[in-house]
């Protein structure tokens, strides 16, 4: 009669294997079709395995406290052929042929030692990225409507492994219908493409607090008045011309070193954000960069850059304070290694050693997030101290 | 009045006698015998002289026939089992389907293949060698899977000016009935939805489609439906059908008699993949007869095959993936 | 372009003598043409292979000129004769060698595989005795549609009469009594094999009882045995006396293909020929024989003899010269398709 396999099931999303802990029946017991037979146990949860048909248990080949993956065979039942066939179940036939062979049901027990296979029927992606396994025919969709596997990051699959199946994916694309749609303008689908890429990349954020009262003194002097960012784009400029090692791009085993120090800096303009570059900042002083930023900053603000205006830049610069913010993490364009970003001034307490008490200083934050692949936190840290540095003598900036 | 797939044969074979003078058929017991399948009983006498009873000699049979076509007749050739057409092999793939190719000179021979199994056929009596034929360049390969397309499509392969290889399967004969013949028919080439669908994609050929249906009413009760696509010809083979048909269910799985090697079912699946990668949410699947060749034994005959059952059990487990 | 041979009805002093003269300038033809494809395979100007009928020109010939228009002619490799005979254009042979673009088959088959199944002439394949049971089709679509008088012949070596193919058709022809002519070539090697391993019988001839039909004899060296012989069993088969199987017995007098200079009896260097069958009556050339026939018989003198020979070889280099100035086939021209079907045709699945 023929022996119908013990598969290890399905047993959630992205579980890919399970632990057997405990055998709920002994070889020789006759079990009904669905009975639980073996209880196991994920990461998750303790769950059970049921018998495929009805019939007796042949043997087990699972242990105790071992591990085996989803598809593999824990041991057999023989069930009638009526049974199996029913099921359409992969049969093996057992050593007892209609009363001619001789063989006994131990001998069977004994037969461990031929090769079977762990997965059967199709090859399921079973382990922890099955969830992000794309068929053929879902990337086809997703190329046909501009998608990402990032974009499909909260949907469910209900296929194999967790898998999102097309059936999954067109669901869940008739039921964004349902909510209120808005276009995404060719600006923001630009920009996340470009947050998205630069995201493949380890990025890590270093911050420093510095004293801006020499700025703000220093800016009541200027006409025009220069930006608050333009003085941290000329520190970070000067100090890339120090070392430009920091701004280099790792590309395989070399770094590529800039060839001028141009820096970018943000404007939001409507719906994004553009970054106009100054070109050699490191080699002018801040007094004759400022007509040209605030032309740039106009520019942006216009959505009528130059194409020569943007573009080619080591390095950017963002002022997050302008929205009142102490602290954020920018995230570097994708073709750069670093951006630095300004909080907001506020009043708070430094302890003033001579006086022995509190003085009120105007303090923000500067934050360097850079491509931990090119600098370590102790590159970043003495770059951002130096760009400190500078920033707190404006007059030499 | 119903007919059996094997009257519509014979049917077939009247009617091209009737309306074409330059049609003969010749082969092993065709004449008064009516031959061994009695698939041209009655027609040696209604049509005398034209029914002509040949000696064991499946190479000169066919070397007969290409002799007769060049000449401008069109000869249908009744093989008494596909299996023994391996004797005229020679005659088939280097003569007749190489005629036209070399000369210019058309071949409109029409071979007739008692082909497929049954209980007891065992291996000589059984065989499905449509892939070995269509392999061959020269050649059209037809296996219709219904009383209407044995006789329309046996009338448009006598029509067709080229040698046709004509798989009709034996266990059909008697056992498939319908009630009139047709009137009007896809034409050769033409794939056909035998049943339409939305989960998976089955195609298969001759005497399978009723395997397949079957197999798919099984699993609408389970709620899957499934698409099923009879190929009607082999040869040449209605790509863009099945492709479309893969469009709608994301999943194919590939049915044939036949062995698995180079056969009918790989061919499906190698131009649905170059083709149609897109469209496959599931990597495409086949079920074929086993590796060995046909038994005897009913007992292993069953097994040897694909069934109802093994062709439902390997759509369930495309339909979880 | 097919010949009319003269009627049998003519006095037969004359016809004797316009037979011999008739077939003597197709043996002439084939020979030279056959000595000219040998030097342009030598010069490396042939693709595959080169197989000439040298020594068995007579044979060949005598079946030509016994066939009239309306006959079938099914010939083998050494029948160059044969189909210059019966009509074959000697253009359509140096085509086929050479790969032009206008040869019959088009560059899609070569050397001696070619021929025009609508004009009776038929393109053989490489399987031997295959051909047979394609001429009894001919003759059977015939005796169909009611038109008589047909003959088909199909030419084999000795070695064909081994296969099961020769074995069916023969048997065929005999139980459905067609009119065809078996010519069988014995020239006791089939390529490097001698007879005594290609059959058992004492004599091919007696083959002929165990189907059923007549056999005829015939030294294949004699033109004038050969136009008899051939004659006569011709006009046996058309008499309605069923299958006639006719064994010429003679030499090769050149290697299997001129790739096969060991068995090439001309050569001085011994091959694996038996050498005592050169010097024997079998090893004669049957052109010079003819040759000899002619002026013994007065049919012609030395002088005529030389302009026709003169004359071939003058046609045969500018038929050469001709076709190889001709186009090869281009890949991007051809028609990459089998079947003359074009709505059934698959070619994009490549």
């Amino acid at each position: 009669m023929p022996l119908v396999s013990i598969i290890m099931p399905q047993l959630g999303e992205s579980i890919a294997e399970a632990r057997i802990i405990q055998f709920l029946v002994k070889p020789g017991d006759q079990v009904e079709a669905e009975q639980d037979l073996i209880e196991v146990e994920t990461d998750k949860a303790t769950m059970t395995v049921a018998s495929p048909c009805k019939g007796k248990i042949e043997f087990f080949s699972a242990q105790l406290e071992e591990s085996y993956p989803v598809g593999a065979t824990l041991g057999k039942i023989d069930a009638t052929k009526e049974e199996a066939t029913r099921l359409g179940f992969d049969v093996t036939e057992s050593k007892k042929l209609s009363g001619t062979e001789p063989h006994s049901r131990s001998e069977s027990n004994g037969q461990k030692s031929r090769v079977e296979p762990t997965i059967r029927g199709l090859p399921v992606p079973a382990n922890a990225a099955g969830a992000s396994y794309l068929s053929p025919r879902l990337k086809a969709r997703m190329d046909e409507l501009g998608l990402h596997a990032a974009d499909l990051a909260g949907v469910a699959g209900s296929g194999a492994a967790g898998r999102l199946t097309i059936q999954d994916f067109e669901k869940y694309i008739s039921s964004l219908e349902k909510h209120k749609l808005s276009g995404a303008s060719s600006m923001r689908v630009a920009v996340a493409d470009a947050m998205r890429r630069s995201w493949t990349r380890p990025l890590a954020t270093v911050g420093l607090p510095i004293v801006l009262d020499a700025v703000l003194v220093h800016r009541k002097t200027c006409e025009p008045k220069p930006g608050p960012a333009l003085y941290a784009l000329r520190a970070l400029a000067i100090a890339l011309s120090e070392n430009s090692a920091p701004a280099g791009r790792l590309v395989g085993s070399k770094i590529v070193h800039p060839s001028a120090i141009d820096v970018g800096f943000a404007v939001e303009a409507e719906d994004g954000v553009l970054v106009p570059v100054l070109r050699g900042a490191d080699k002018k002083p801040l007094k004759e960069l400022v007509t040209r930023y605030n032309e740039l900053v106009e520019l942006a603000r216009q959505r009528k850059l130059p194409p020569d205006a943007t573009g080619g830049s080591v390095a950017t610069v963002t002022n997050f304070g302008t929205f009142g913010l102490i602290w954020a993490t920018p995230i570097p364009l994708p073709e750069q290694t670093l951006v630095l970003g300004m909080g907001a001034g506020r009043k708070m307490p430094h302890w003033d050693d001579a006086k022995g008490q509190f003085v009120p200083v105007t303090e923000a934050n500067l934050t360097l997030s850079f491509d931990h692949r090119v600098l370590d936190g102790g590159a970043a840290g003495r770059l951002l101290q130096r760009i400190g540095q500078l920033i707190q003598q404006p007059e030499k900036l | 009045m119903s007919l059996t797939y094997l009257d519509a044969i014979r049917e077939a074979q009247a009617h091209a006698l009737r309306d074409d003078p330059r049609v003969f058929i010749y082969g092993q017991d065709v004449g008064a015998f009516g031959g061994a399948f009695k698939a041209t009983k009655n027609l040696a006498n209604d049509y005398p002289g034209r029914v002509i009873d040949a000696p064991i000699s499946e190479d000169a049979i066919v070397g007969l026939a290409v002799g007769a076509a060049i000449e401008g007749l069109r000869p249908i050739i009744e093989m008494q089992f596909a299996d023994f057409s391996s004797v005229a092999f020679n005659q088939i793939v280097n003569q007749a389907a190489t005629l036209f190719w070399r000369t210019n000179v058309p071949c409109p021979i029409t071979v007739r293949l008692p082909f497929g199994g049954t209980s007891g056929g065992g291996p000589f009596h059984s065989q499905t060698p449509e892939a070995i034929y269509a392999h061959y360049p020269g050649l059209v390969v037809l296996t219709p899977a219904t009383v209407e397309d044995a006789y329309s499509m046996l009338l448009e392969a006598v029509a067709i000016d080229d040698p046709v290889i004509f798989c009709e399967h034996k266990f059909l004969y008697r056992h498939l009935k319908a009630e009139k013949l047709p009137t009007e028919a896809l034409p050769v080439g033409k794939a056909r939805i035998a049943r339409e669908g939305r989960d998976l994609t089955v195609v298969a050929y001759s005497a399978m489609v009723h395997d397949a249906l079957e197999a798919a009413a099984e699993l609408s009760v389970e709620g899957w439906e499934i698409e099923v696509v009879d190929l009607r010809s082999v040869k040449p083979l209605d790509t863009d059908t099945v492709v479309a048909s893969v469009a709608r269910t994301g999943k194919l799985l590939a049915v044939g008699e036949a062995w698995p090697w180079g056969g009918v079912t790989a061919e499906v699946i190698a131009r649905v993949v170059s083709e149609g990668f897109g469209l496959l949410d599931a990597p495409p699947q086949r079920l074929n007869a086993k590796d060995t060749p046909v038994p005897f034994h009913p007992n292993l005959w069953a097994a040897h095959r694909p069934t109802v059952r093994a062709i439902a059990a390997a759509a369930r487990k495309i339909l979880r993936y | 372009m097919l010949q009319t041979v003269s009627e049998p009805h003519t006095e037969q002093k004359e016809t004797r003598r316009d037979g011999h003269l008739a077939a003597y300038r197709f043996m002439l033809r084939a020979r030279l043409l056959d000595d000219k494809l040998a030097a342009l395979y030598r010069a490396g100007k042939i693709h595959g292979g080169v197989f000439l009928g040298r020594g068995q020109e007579a044979l060949s010939a005598a079946i030509g000129v016994s066939l009239t228009k309306g006959d079938v002619f099914a010939p083998l490799i050494r029948d160059a004769a044969g189909r210059l005979a019966f009509g074959e254009n000697i253009l359509d042979s140096v085509r086929t060698y050479l790969g032009s673009a206008t040869g019959p088959m088009r560059g899609r088959d070569g050397n001696v595989h070619r021929g025009n199944p609508r004009e009776g002439l038929l393109p053989m394949i490489s399987h031997l005795g295959a051909m047979v049971s394609v001429v009894n089709g001919i003759l059977f679509a015939r005796r169909m549609k009611k038109i008589s008088g047909t003959v088909g012949v199909a030419c084999l070596g000795e070695g064909a009469t081994s296969t099961g193919a020769f074995h069916e058709a023969l048997n065929q022809a005999a139980v459905e009594k067609l009119p065809l002519v078996l010519v069988v070539a014995d020239n006791q090697y089939a390529y490097s094999t001698p007879t005594s391993r290609q059959f058992a019988c004492e004599e091919l001839t007696d083959k002929s009882a165990g189907y059923g039909v007549a056999a005829h004899a015939v030294d294949g060296t004699d033109l004038t045995a050969c136009l008899k012989v051939v004659g006569e069993a011709v006009a046996a088969a058309r008499a309605g006396n069923g299958p006639q199987l006719v064994i010429a017995k003679l030499l090769r007098l050149c290697g299997h293909g001129e790739h096969d200079p060991d068995g090439d009896v001309t050569q001085s260097k011994q091959g694996y020929i038996d050498p005592k069958l050169k010097k024997s009556p079998l090893g004669r050339d049957c052109l010079k024989l003819a040759e000899e026939i002619l002026l013994k018989e007065k049919f012609a003198d030395a002088t005529r003899l030389a302009v026709w020979r003169n004359e071939t070889l003058h046609e045969i280099e500018e038929v050469v010269a001709q076709v190889q100035r001709e186009p090869t086939p281009d890949p991007f021209v051809e028609k990459w398709v089998a079947i003359s079907s074009g709505h059934l045709t698959e070619g994009r699945h490549e």
